[in-house]
């Protein structure tokens, strides 16, 4: 009985650590056998004719970080963002990942469990900064998460990059922490295009609601505020609701379904994100208002693309992330060669809606 | 039939009214404890035996009559007056808490503590000790939970436990209804020795040949209403179960 | 005659050692593969990470090592955390000594818990169900007050409670310590503990005997509530920031920290040094996976795992042993 018990336990132990082991021998192994993969995929892609707007995407961003690094040191570079159970950051860690094998450097891709897990994210960050990369990028889950962590980094003197969301400046500097590079997209911005893009195809005036993420996030709010000032200053167009879905695709389903009970002439709702803009599509689609109203997202992922060619989803707005993270890692070196860069470098952006998506194909 | 409180009586329940809605469960019932006696409730579900028991212990409010203790009249109790009253009731759920050891179950509610907020378990343990070596009870395993225990070993914890808390009225019930023969004849034994050392008892039970065995007198129950009241000594098993097959 | 035997075997007692062995070993195993593989997992600054980490989850699983031995659980810690962070924000903002807005953020967690506690005694209501009611509420009431935005710009003495070094070590781990203590003196020397864990193990018992259930009823959540109120103070000063967003989702850490420590949702049971080996151990497991860059995915795979098996295995040994109604 004893025996038995004792070998149970030593089983289980072993099965335990063998997760363990399996996972992490596990993901060398794949990143092995996918960078051979990847280099043929990639080299091939390469030969294909680039898409056009991506090139031209490029050759702005690249403007911006010139001097370029020496490039293929051999440097290894940590990278935190939100959460792999988004679309949008899996895809972004993808293409971490390749530009990393481009550039001839190592790449370690992290992230908190879920979305709104800000103190797992902070765990994280606080693990990475006792190990020895030439730099971080981060993308906090908020302005403030990330803080304590990015302190650690300093004193470790490893130099640390905010990419996409912003980290709160002001609370970091008052605590003796800084960044030492930025590389952001005008969340405000892309609200503002998105709903003047909006208003072209709400000719007549009439009622809209915008869908927010997670309320006091970064993206969420300057999205928010940015579509907001546009729709609020445009003359026939009403501001009806204004609602926290939390980027979250049944929330943004429920609230849609709400919106259209209470303004049946609803003609327009933006969605802080793609995942929550597909929600209020398929909301739309049920109560057969797919064509009154004009549904906008962000972030473009592949989704939305397939839902905007098949007419679905009306529009998004985008930035190419594989230049985007080609460009973090880029000012990720440039900063660890010793290059100064104070000023924030900003992605540039492009709408996409039914009467371009053509030329978005390949996109990445 | 009237009734007047003596020094005899502990309890002296008078015209105890209850009803739930339309359904009376409790018609004018009155009733006597006497001291150091066992007394005992018969009768089918329904009849009304319970509500009794709950008035008594305060979990219940009757629409009318008077609880008399010691003299004092209640209009209803509560458990913290039927507490105080020296009435306690041993369930047949035993309300024990299947996690704490013997000790901490008999302690339940009076721990003994030092600077009036450390738990004092030496102290405990011996007054326990002592208590179960007076009341004759064997529990062997004192600091075990007494979810570990045997059905008889717990009725003797929350025996002890009523008695341990200075009550003088005992309600018992139905006390051997989940017991093995073995042990609701210890059981039994430990009811029937409680009068001699200074209990009063009231007991529910189904069980003919057990009211018989112990109780002094017995009240049969039927509808919400007592409709026989025999003395033990006045009267024959083979009596009472025909006059209760008589009734019913 | 009678026996009466001092010393006895004690099932329940090696049930729940064995428990927490078992998890010890899993930990010690852990902490040796990750020292193995990693030369950055056993060194101080990690180790020191791993504790601080530590500290706000152990903080907040005493609290929910209470309730859950009461047979309640508090799903509403996460928001408490958050709506006293952000009261002890406004209050340094308005210019309230340190002291006096720290003190006044863990008494408003108290308050918030006590509330829940009325509720749930009171109307005798179930606690999830509450607790799922106050956790959308007081997470509501922080967005409101905030419009979303954190607060921050406090002044500079108020990062100790979160950063201040005493020594090698950093307050929270001293306070999360003394909790420990406390929590175990209130479990081993106290009515008040004792009672916690009758009202899990038998509820109704307890009411016959005449103790005030409502009143320490009311007080476990006082006292979930006091501690999720610390922990709004130490992650409140540890980001410099109050967030409205602060502590979202937290509960499932910390109720799966509790479990896991061998304490049993059905009451009456309380395993300590269970809660404190679990809380370890899960900042371990995702301080390991950070050092081996493993995704996070692997992370709630591994940490479901474990406590499913944990869980498993107590609960068979305890079935096997203990007849219980």
């Amino acid at each position: 009985m004893k025996g038995k018990k004792i070998v149970l336990m030593l089983l289980v132990v072993i099965m335990v650590m063998s997760l363990f082991v399996g996972c992490a021998d596990n993901t060398v192994k794949s990143d092995a056998a996918e960078n051979t993969e990847k280099k043929e995929t990639e080299t091939a892609a390469d030969s294909e004719e680039m898409n056009p707007k991506i090139k031209e995407m490029e050759t702005i961003l690249m403007n911006q970080l010139d001097p370029m690094p020496e490039i293929g040191k051999g440097e290894n570079v940590g990278v935190l963002i939100i959460s792999l159970t988004n679309p949008f950051w899996v895809n972004m860690k993808d293409k971490y990942e390749k530009a990393a094998e481009n550039l001839g450097i190592t790449v370690e891709v992290l992230s908190a469990p879920t979305e709104g897990d800000t103190v797992s994210q902070l765990e994280t960050l606080d693990g990475m900064a006792v190990k020895d990369y030439d730099s971080i990028i981060l993308s906090p889950i908020d302005g403030n998460n990330l803080i304590p962590g990015i302190i650690r980094a300093n004193q470790a003197n490893i130099p640390v990059i905010n990419l996409g969301p912003g980290v709160n400046k002001k609370a970091l500097e008052e605590q003796d922490g800084h960044l030492d590079g930025i590389i952001t997209v005008d969340f405000m911005n892309q609200g503002k295009m998105v709903a003047e893009d909006m208003l072209n195809y709400i000719t007549d005036g009439g009622k809209v609601a915008i869908i927010q993420g997670l309320a006091g996030a970064g993206q969420s709010e300057g999205r928010t505020n940015g579509a907001k000032e546009v729709f609020e200053n445009t003359e026939g167009i009403e501001l009806v609701s204004i609602q926290p879905g939390d980027w979250d695709r049944n929330k943004a389903y429920e609230i849609t379904t709400g919106l259209i009970q209470a303004h049946p002439d609803l003609k327009g709702i933006f969605a802080c994100n793609d995942v929550m803009a597909l929600a209020a599509v398929e909301a739309l689609e049920v109560a057969g208002l797919n064509d009154q109203v004009v549904v906008y997202g962000v972030d473009f992922t592949g989704e939305a693309q397939e839902s905007i060619s098949a007419g679905k989803l009306d529009g998004s707005i985008t930035y190419s992330p594989s230049v985007y993270t080609k460009a973090g890692l880029l000012l990720a070196l440039k900063i660890s060669q010793g290059q100064d860069i104070t000023e924030p470098v900003y992605c540039p952006l492009a709408i996409v809606n039914k009467d371009n998506v053509n030329e978005f194909n390949g996109w990445e | 039939m009237s009734m007047v409180c003596t020094s005899d009586e502990f309890v002296y329940l008078e015209n105890i009214s209850k009803s739930f809605g339309k359904l009376e469960a409790l018609k004018n019932v009155s009733l006597k404890l006497e001291r150091n006696k066992i007394t005992s409730l018969v009768g089918d579900n329904g009849s009304g035996k319970s509500t009794l028991i709950k008035v008594l212990s305060g979990s219940l409010k009757p629409n009318n009559g008077t609880i008399h203790i010691n003299g004092k009249a209640y209009k209803h109790l509560t458990p913290k007056i039927a507490n105080e009253n020296g009435i306690s009731t041993v369930y047949q759920d035993l309300s024990l808490d299947n996690y704490k050891d013997a000790v901490g179950n008999i302690f339940l509610g009076k721990e003994v503590t030092k600077f009036g907020f450390i738990l004092n378990y030496n102290e405990m343990q011996k007054q326990t000790e002592k208590l179960l070596e007076k009341l004759e009870i064997d529990i062997p395993y004192l600091r075990t939970p007494v979810g570990y225990l045997s059905g008889g070993q717990r009725q003797s914890v929350a025996i002890a436990r009523s008695i341990f808390q200075g009550k003088k009225l005992i309600i018992f019930d139905e006390p051997t209804a989940a017991m093995g023969l073995k042990e609701s004849i210890a059981a039994n034994k430990l009811i029937k020795s409680l009068p001699s050392k200074g209990f009063t008892v009231l007991m529910i039970s189904h069980d003919l040949n057990q009211v018989f065995d112990i109780a002094d007198r017995i009240f049969v129950m039927r509808n919400g209403e007592i409709i026989k009241d025999a003395v033990k000594s006045d009267i024959t098993l083979t009596e009472l179960k025909a006059g209760i097959s008589e009734i019913y | 005659m009678k026996i009466i035997n001092r010393f006895v075997r004690n099932d329940e007692g090696v049930d729940r050692s064995f428990a927490q062995a078992f998890l010890f070993f899993v930990l010690i195993l852990l902490v040796a593969f990750l020292t193995s593989k990693s030369p950055f997992f056993f060194t101080w600054n990690n180790i020191r990470n791993i504790l601080d980490n530590t500290s706000l989850q152990l903080i907040l699983a005493i609290g929910m090592t209470f309730v859950i031995s009461s047979g309640g659980i508090d799903l509403s810690i996460g928001s408490v955390v958050a709506l006293s962070g952000i009261a002890i924000g406004l209050m340094l903002n308005a210019g309230v000594p340190i002291i006096v807005a720290a003190m006044m953020g863990v008494l408003l967690g108290g308050v918030l818990g006590a509330f829940n506690g009325f509720l749930i005694s009171e109307f005798k209501i179930a606690s999830f169900v509450v607790t799922i009611g106050s956790m959308s509420l007081y997470r509501g009431i922080s967005l409101v007050i905030t419009k979303g935005q954190p607060i921050y710009g406090f002044p500079s003495g108020f990062t100790f409670f979160g950063k201040g070094n005493l020594g090698e070590i950093n307050p929270p781990i001293v306070i999360a310590t003394l909790m420990v203590i406390l929590a175990f003196l209130l479990f081993k020397y106290t009515k008040y503990g004792q009672y916690t864990l009758s009202i899990g193990g038998n509820e109704e018992a307890l009411r016959r005997v005449g103790v005030n259930i409502k009143f320490y009823k009311s007080s476990i959540y006082v006292f979930s509530g006091i501690c999720a109120g610390i922990v709004g103070l130490i992650l409140t000063s540890r980001l410099n920031a109050a967030e409205p967003n602060a502590g979202f989702m937290l509960e499932t850490n910390i109720i799966a920290a509790v479990i896991l420590g061998g304490t049993s949702m059905n009451g009456g049971r309380a395993s300590l040094s269970g809660t404190v080996i679990a809380c370890i151990l899960l900042s371990v497991v995702r301080n390991g996976l950070t050092i081996m860059s493993i995704s996070s995915y692997y992370q709630q795979l591994f940490i479901g795992f474990i406590i499913l098996l944990s869980v498993s295995i107590s609960e068979i040994r305890q079935r096997r042993q203990l007849q219980i109604n």
